[in-house]
């Protein structure tokens, strides 16, 4: 008999994906953007969605947190759990799925509130602090995570809005992170970023990565190689391949993986 | 493959894999001119491959400034990136091969100061079979042809049969020689490097199979032999 127990693989163990999609197609009218995408999404990770511009990258992300709802002529098919529970289901508050999966977009959008208010808002909505001392104790927390506290933290009463870009972007993962999300939805957060605001979220990226899952959507295959672990290469609607993020640039098993992310025809 | 947007890149690649095709060529000739001059115990032809690989060095720094820009310059991912790699470590190989080749040169000088002792006639096999695979390897890299690769790669196992029949047969004329034992000494080196030779360009074929398909070649080589195992062990 063969000694089995030597044999297992840590890689192949079976984890539960914290969200899945299955089988997920998305209309708009008669645009179908997303066509039949499956794909898991784990804690501790962080999947980079990639491929060219209308490919529905930033559609199918869109749908892990129901954004779509508020598209009059989007319409979503398939199959996606949080936690095994679907989401689309009626049952489903969507403020508080919301509040479990966050997101950042592209363009930093804070509140024209105090940097202090635009991370308080969202505890406060969701009753997560009782006192004023819990909402400090998050503000703080928070922006701590988000590696902004020492820049901000004397001027919390200074409108959000007068920081610099990527402090802004910062600002807004603090926001997303004070509600305790368990995932994290980010949609090109660093496209507006000089490099160094681009290092600093990148390896808040790398931070946060161990307490969420985290899906971002980036046009930079650097930003790609560098902060993600799994890979997604979405064209026209398709998810054409799916793995680690070191064997998709290093040796992609597509020609249409190859094409795009060294830049060649396709 | 297609084209890269960026045509200026796809120059700098094929600018890459010509300097690395002209060392392969290099490599090739000096081994052949090495040879010659041994055979005929020609000082003038052994100093020419002496001074000769001052080129191969050259050609192996000029490969590595362009791989240097093509990674500053493209950040090159996926078969780009096995690309440049591969160029780098082959040009580092060729580079070898022309050592290889100067110092059968070498030899051949001292062979020709000591009293000139005839070349065994399996060097002259050695050296045919170790050009071969230079060639054929060489020309898979041009071809991008994984299968020839691995081809070449297989063959090492002959050369190395070679070797030790070589080594077998010089033996066998130092006792017979004893007063040879000098120049014989040398060309027992000569097919040692001959064998080194060989080596190099099985490690050429790994580069060149990686660069073609993105897997290891001893990876693609493993699950064969392994599958073999178990099944013995199960049944
Ligand atoms: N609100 C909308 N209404 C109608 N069609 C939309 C809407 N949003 C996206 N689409 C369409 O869906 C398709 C996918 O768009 P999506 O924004 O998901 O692409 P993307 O991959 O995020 O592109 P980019 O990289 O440019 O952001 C496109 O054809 C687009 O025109
Ligand atoms: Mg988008």
């Amino acid at each position: 008999m063969l000694d089995m127990s030597t044999k297992v693989d840590p890689m192949t163990e079976i984890r539960t994906p914290k969200m899945a999609a299955k089988d997920v197609n998305v209309f708009y009218g008669d645009n179908h953007a997303v066509k039949g995408i499956s794909l898991d999404l784990y804690r501790d990770e962080v999947t980079a969605l990639i491929g060219p511009s209308g490919c529905g990258k930033s559609t199918f992300l869109r749908c892990l947190n129901r954004m779509n709802d508020t598209v009059a002529t989007c319409r979503v098919e398939g199959n996606i759990t949080l936690d095994g529970d679907d989401i689309y289901d009626p049952k489903i508050d969507v403020v508080q799925l919301r509040a479990r999966v966050g997101m950042v977009f592209q363009k930093p959008n804070p509140f024209p509130k105090s940097i202090y208010d635009n991370i308080a808002y969202g505890p406060r909505i969701h009753g997560l602090a009782r006192e004023r001392a819990d909402l400090d104790e998050i503000v703080a927390t928070s922006l701590e995570k988000a590696g902004l506290w020492n820049e901000v933290k004397d001027r919390l009463d200074s409108p959000g809005t007068a920081l610099s870009g990527g402090q802004q972007q910062r600002l807004c993962i603090a926001r997303a992170i004070a509600v305790n999300p368990e995932v994290i939805l980010m949609d090109e957060p660093c496209s507006a970023l000089d490099p160094i605001a681009t290092a600093k979220v990148e390896a808040l990226i790398d931070e946060l990565k161990g307490r969420y899952a985290i899906i971002i959507v980036t046009h930079s295959m650097q930003q790609a190689a560098r902060i993600s672990q799994k890979t997604a290469f979405f064209h026209m609607g398709d998810l054409v391949e799916h793995g680690d993020t070191t064997q998709i640039f290093t040796a992609p098993k597509e020609e249409r993986t190859r094409d795009y992310i060294t830049g060649r025809f396709g | 493959m297609n084209d890269h947007i960026v045509k200026a890149y796809d120059n700098e690649l094929k600018d890459l894999r010509s300097i690395v095709s002209r060392m392969g060529g290099l490599a090739e000739e000096q081994l052949v001119a090495a040879m010659k001059a041994l055979k005929e115990l020609d000082a003038d032809g052994a100093w020419h491959v002496r001074s000769s690989d001052r080129a191969l060095d050259q050609l192996e720094l000029e490969a590595e400034r362009a791989a240097i820009v093509v990674f500053a310059r493209r950040a090159p991912v996926a078969d780009d990136l096995r690309e440049v790699v591969a160029a780098l470590k082959m040009t580092g190989i060729i580079e070898r091969i022309g050592d290889y080749a100067k110092n059968i040169a070498k030899r051949t000088l001292a062979v020709h100061e000591a009293a000139p002792v005839v070349m065994p006639l399996l060097l002259e096999q050695m050296a045919d079979e170790a050009r071969r695979m230079i060639q054929d390897v060489m020309d898979a890299y041009v071809h991008r042809d994984a299968d020839s690769a691995m081809e070449v790669w297989e063959r090492d196992e002959a050369l190395d049969n070679l070797h030790n029949a070589a080594y077998r047969q010089i033996l066998a004329r130092m006792m017979e020689n004893p007063n040879q034992i000098g120049a014989l000494t040398h060309f027992l080196m000569i097919a040692k490097n001959l064998e080194r030779i060989g080596d190099q360009a099985t490690n050429i074929a790994e580069q060149v199979y990686y660069t073609i398909t993105g897997i290891m070649l001893e990876d693609a080589r493993r699950p064969k032999r392994d599958f073999t195992s178990t099944e013995l062990v199960e049944e």
